[in-house]
């Protein structure tokens, strides 16, 4: 069952391809049931968890001399990270109902699914890293081939970018390999003084996540690909890729070296504090509504590395929260704003004007993400930058508090953005327009919201989740 | 036994081919397939001669060779056709070359390859293939007479050839194994004796340039390090100083030559020059006991994807004809299944995961990390991360560019079967790496 997830959809995807050439439309409800069914396996693998520590699903392709094998394995993390990915991709095929070509187009993302799965099941280092470059691939076509006028320099480069800072990350494997002779991380988890050069290690695997992120300085291919990536696929990038990073670096540095992790934990915090600061100026000076969205996310990832730079269960309890609380908030405001060139065939914001006059509804919506990602008591945005900072202060001082002041920040472009974009007199663009919608990304845009509420109402389900995942920090 | 089958089959293949192509392939097919059956059941050259031994790494490597050479023979259309009884003699020449366990015979097989590459590439057509064809030529020669000479200076040192009595230390044998090994280089395209490679692999007919490049260089990798293993494992910080300068030299300069290529075949050249920059580094890491799975995995990865990029090539150039890079825009369109044959295997060779470029560079790089060189190999990935730079490009020009012709291309059966067999290697080694470890260390 478990290689069926991660080795089905990417050799079965070819299949879907050939067999459903000839009736394109068939393909999305193909896509659909696959991602229902793994939207429903993830929550049965959540009741099957044990109260701490990991469930071992199976071992496979074992190569004894080389120490190798394919070890599934997974901890409450990971099934969180497997609920969220089932559950965007549930979205996502709703959100491109209407994609061109929807044969190959839906082919991508069953194919992505493998890998992406794979990633968050594994335990074994170099399966980790088999699955994390193989997710690179069905992007690339995704938004090489669907995505606005400068796709392919943009799927280009975040092919490189990410693949270049990835190698990185490989040799730092092959030295936790050296140095220890296990491949499983999590039978390395607090064995730390085998490492013999941990600093080295530590710093090659952070280049290498950091870049995924993307933490400044390594950012600066996020707004080129989920800008011209289509809008399902940034919300992909937002919601599953970007969160790959963020897993890698608890996995990786909290877990498997916390004491360097703690060595190095101011340097982090300073990275995340100006990721999320420079992001936040960098989308007031934006006029592109697609890029104010992805330099808030980037800003929003900044908070998240200041919330695992604390190594304590408060922070990366926060942590958690926020990752989920961003894949949903974003992912409304990718889609809208995407939706609004597509129809508008503009980006910038004061080329709009007044569309809640002519589209209440998703306009509403847009105003709803937007006050979650600036951080409106009673969504997700709150929650999670009030338990960030918290955990900061409580980790570093009060100088911290200046995280707070991203709240701010997103409070001054997403206002703004409101005020230019859907409110204000309407523009002849937006005039001449017809705003219409098919249902199904109606729908999606309806549970995103939802979403957001409830889990910005009761946010006790993560917190439950990330009490099982972080017990080892001592939890309570 | 399969020596004997093959050179008979060799024989045997130039009376059919002129009339009837098809009987002439089923007669290669058969053989290399029969020469497989024959090594399988313990009936190799090593079964009857001495100066020659078989184990389990070698058998695997040979099989690899054998169905490579099958799924080449079967692609075969019009005028390569005389190629067909030159690899049934390349193969039996290989066979002895890899179970050798005798220096002198590893040079006088190693002279007979060389000798049926130059028969390789002199089929030809044109004013370009004369000029691959007479590179080819002029360097193998050069190369002869250097290893020539250094086998000369060691035969005054050593008591015997055999492997296993051959004298490795002392600065003489050092100076005559370097001079080997500077000839060696040339066959292996090593920077700074790459220079005849880039322009033959690019333009004789790329059925011999696919065989040139993927099938007779993993064989030479492969029977090299066999022979000089004892001699770096001797002077292990010497190994490592020499190979990886060359290393980085090879695979930094080639990847640079391949970004501004326009042709494909010379940037499938530059790329085939860099993978040997990749593969000198197991003979660095001759300390680690990962070195040789490394290299046995590196040249059994590389034999499938090569050739199977140079063999799609030249169905392109027939078919289509394909030459620069731009000519493959909107291929993906064009004929969807070619396009994903080429791709994967083009993947591969970028080193994409699940292919078998990936896992062999991650047992060739980690036999680097364990001796110590993660310098090496951190240098080596981003070699391999730039070299996608130039990977990708093809694949955007297949996919994601429209297309400027409509036209469909079609491609023989024998060539799909050969690319599908070629490809079944690709994913299996790919996913599948207990083979090359349980031949290799037991």
């Amino acid at each position: 069952m478990e290689l069926l997830v991660i080795f089905g959809p990417i050799f079965f995807s070819f299949f879907v391809y050939f067999i459903f050439r000839n009736s394109p439309e068939t393909t999305k409800y193909v896509a659909l049931g696959w991602f229902v069914v793994l939207f429903f396996l993830s929550l049965n693998w959540y009741h099957q968890l044990p109260p701490e520590g990991y469930m071992v699903l199976g071992k496979y392709l074992s190569v004894p001399q080389f120490g190798f094998e394919l070890t599934i394995k997974m901890d409450a993390l990971s099934v969180a990270m497997l609920i969220l990915t089932s559950a965007l991709l549930v979205l996502v095929v709703l959100t491109s109902w209407e994609e061109k070509e929807q044969h190959i187009y839906m082919s991508l993302l069953i194919m992505f699914s493998g890998p992406i799965f794979g990633v968050f099941m594994t335990t074994n280092i170099l399966w980790f890293f088999i699955f994390w470059e193989l997710t690179l691939v069905p992007m690339l076509f995704l938004v090489g081939y669907w995505g606005a006028e400068e796709r392919i320099y943009a799927a280009i480069k975040f092919f490189l970018y990410t693949h270049v800072f990835a190698m990185f990350m490989f040799v730092a494997f092959f030295m936790i390999f050296r140095q220890t002779g296990v491949w499983d991380f999590s039978d390395l988890a607090g064995k730390e003084n085998l490492f013999k050069t941990p600093f080295l290690i530590w710093w090659l695997m952070f280049l290498g996540f950091a870049a995924k992120l993307p933490v400044f300085p390594f950012h600066t291919w996020l707004p080129d690909a989920h800008v011209q990536a289509p809008s399902s696929i940034s919300v992909l990038l937002a919601g599953v890729l970007l969160k790959m990073g963020a897993y890698g670096l608890i996995r990786f540095t909290v877990e498997l070296m916390p004491e360097t992790t703690k060595h190095f934990a101011m340097v982090m915090l300073i990275i995340g504090i100006i990721t999320t600061l420079f992001a936040g100026f960098l989308a007031i000076y934006e006029r592109h509504i697609k890029k104010m969205v992805a330099y808030s996310s980037i800003s929003h990832m900044g908070m998240v590395v200041v919330a695992i730079s604390t190594v304590t269960y408060d922070g990366l309890s926060a942590s958690l929260y926020e990752m989920i609380g961003h894949a949903l908030v974003i992912s409304p405001l990718f889609l809208i704003a995407g939706w609004l060139h597509h129809k508008t065939h503009t980006w910038y914001m004061d080329e709009m004007g007044g569309i809640m006059k002519k589209a209440p509804f998703v306009s509403a919506i847009f105003i709803l993400a937007g006050m979650a990602a600036l951080g409106l008591p009673g969504t997700m945005g709150f929650i999670g930058e009030l338990t960030i900072t918290i955990s900061a202060v409580k980790a570093y001082g009060w100088w911290v508090a200046i995280v707070a002041v991203a709240g701010l920040i997103s409070a001054g472009y997403i206002i703004w953005a409101v005020r230019r974009a859907i409110h204000g007199p309407m523009s002849p663009l937006v005039e001449r327009t017809t705003f219409t919608m098919s249902f199904p990304e109606k729908l999606a845009l309806a549970i995103y919201a939802i979403l957001i509420v409830y889990f910005g109402v009761n946010p006790q389900p993560i917190f439950n989740l990330a009490n099982q995942a972080f017990a080892f920090l001592g939890g309570n | 036994m399969s020596f004997v089958v093959l050179v008979l089959a060799g024989l045997i293949v130039p009376l059919f081919y002129r009339q009837n192509i098809q009987v002439a392939k089923g007669i290669a097919v058969f053989a290399f397939g029969a020469a497989a059956f024959l090594i399988f059941n313990g009936h190799s050259l090593a079964d009857y001669l001495d100066y020659f031994s078989i184990t389990p790494s070698i058998k695997l490597m040979e099989f690899v060779l054998l169905l490579t050479l099958a799924a080449v023979s079967l692609s075969l259309t019009g005028f390569e056709r005389p190629l067909i009884s030159q690899m049934l003699f390349l193969s039996a020449v290989s066979l002895g070359l890899l179970e050798t366990n005798n220096l002198f015979i590893f040079i006088v097989l190693f002279e007979a390859v060389a000798i049926i590459s130059y028969i390789l590439v002199s089929n030809i057509r044109n004013y370009y293939n004369a000029e691959g064809a007479i590179k080819a030529f002029i360097a193998g020669a050069v190369a002869s007479g250097i290893i020539l000479f250094g086998l000369a200076l060691f035969s005054f040192v050593t008591p015997s050839f055999e492997y296993n009595q051959i004298r490795v230390e002392g600065k003489f044998t050092l100076i005559a194994v370097a001079i080997m090994l500077a000839g060696i280089f040339y066959k292996l395209t090593i920077v700074p004796m790459h220079g005849w490679a880039a322009d033959a692999y690019a333009q004789v007919n790329h059925v011999a340039a696919a065989i040139l490049s993927g099938v007779i260089k993993s064989v030479v990798m492969l029977a090299t390090f066999n022979a000089f293993h004892r001699f770096l494992e001797f002077y292990p910080a010497m190994a490592v100083i020499i190979f990886s300068f060359f290393a980085i030299l090879t695979m930094t300069l080639a990847n640079f030559m391949a970004l501004w290529q326009k042709r494909i075949s010379k940037m499938l050249a530059y790329s085939s020059i860099a993978h040997s920059g990749y593969a000198l580094i197991p003979f660095a890491a001759i300390s680690s006991k990962f070195a040789y799975p490394g290299i046995l995995y590196y040249a059994i990865a590389y034999i499938f994807m090569q050739t199977a990029v140079f063999l799609m090539l030249n169905e392109l150039r027939v078919r289509a004809g394909i030459k620069y890079i731009s000519h493959l825009k909107g291929l993906g369109k064009r004929s969807p299944l070619v396009a994903l044959l080429f791709t994967i295997q083009i993947f591969s060779l970028a080193g994409i995961p699940l292919l078998a470029g990936f896992m062999s560079k991650a047992a060739a790089f980690y036999a680097g990390v364990d001796a110590g060189l993660w310098w090496l190999v951190l240098i080596a990935l981003l070699n391999s991360a730039l070299a996608v730079g130039y990977y990708v490009i093809l694949i955007k020009n297949i996919y994601l560019d429209e297309p400027e012709e409509s036209s469909t291309i079609e491609i023989s059966y024998g060539a799909l079967i050969g690319q599908l067999l070629l490809l079944g290697g690709t994913l299996y080694f790919g996913i599948i790496a207990s083979n090359i470890f349980t031949s290799t260390m037991g």
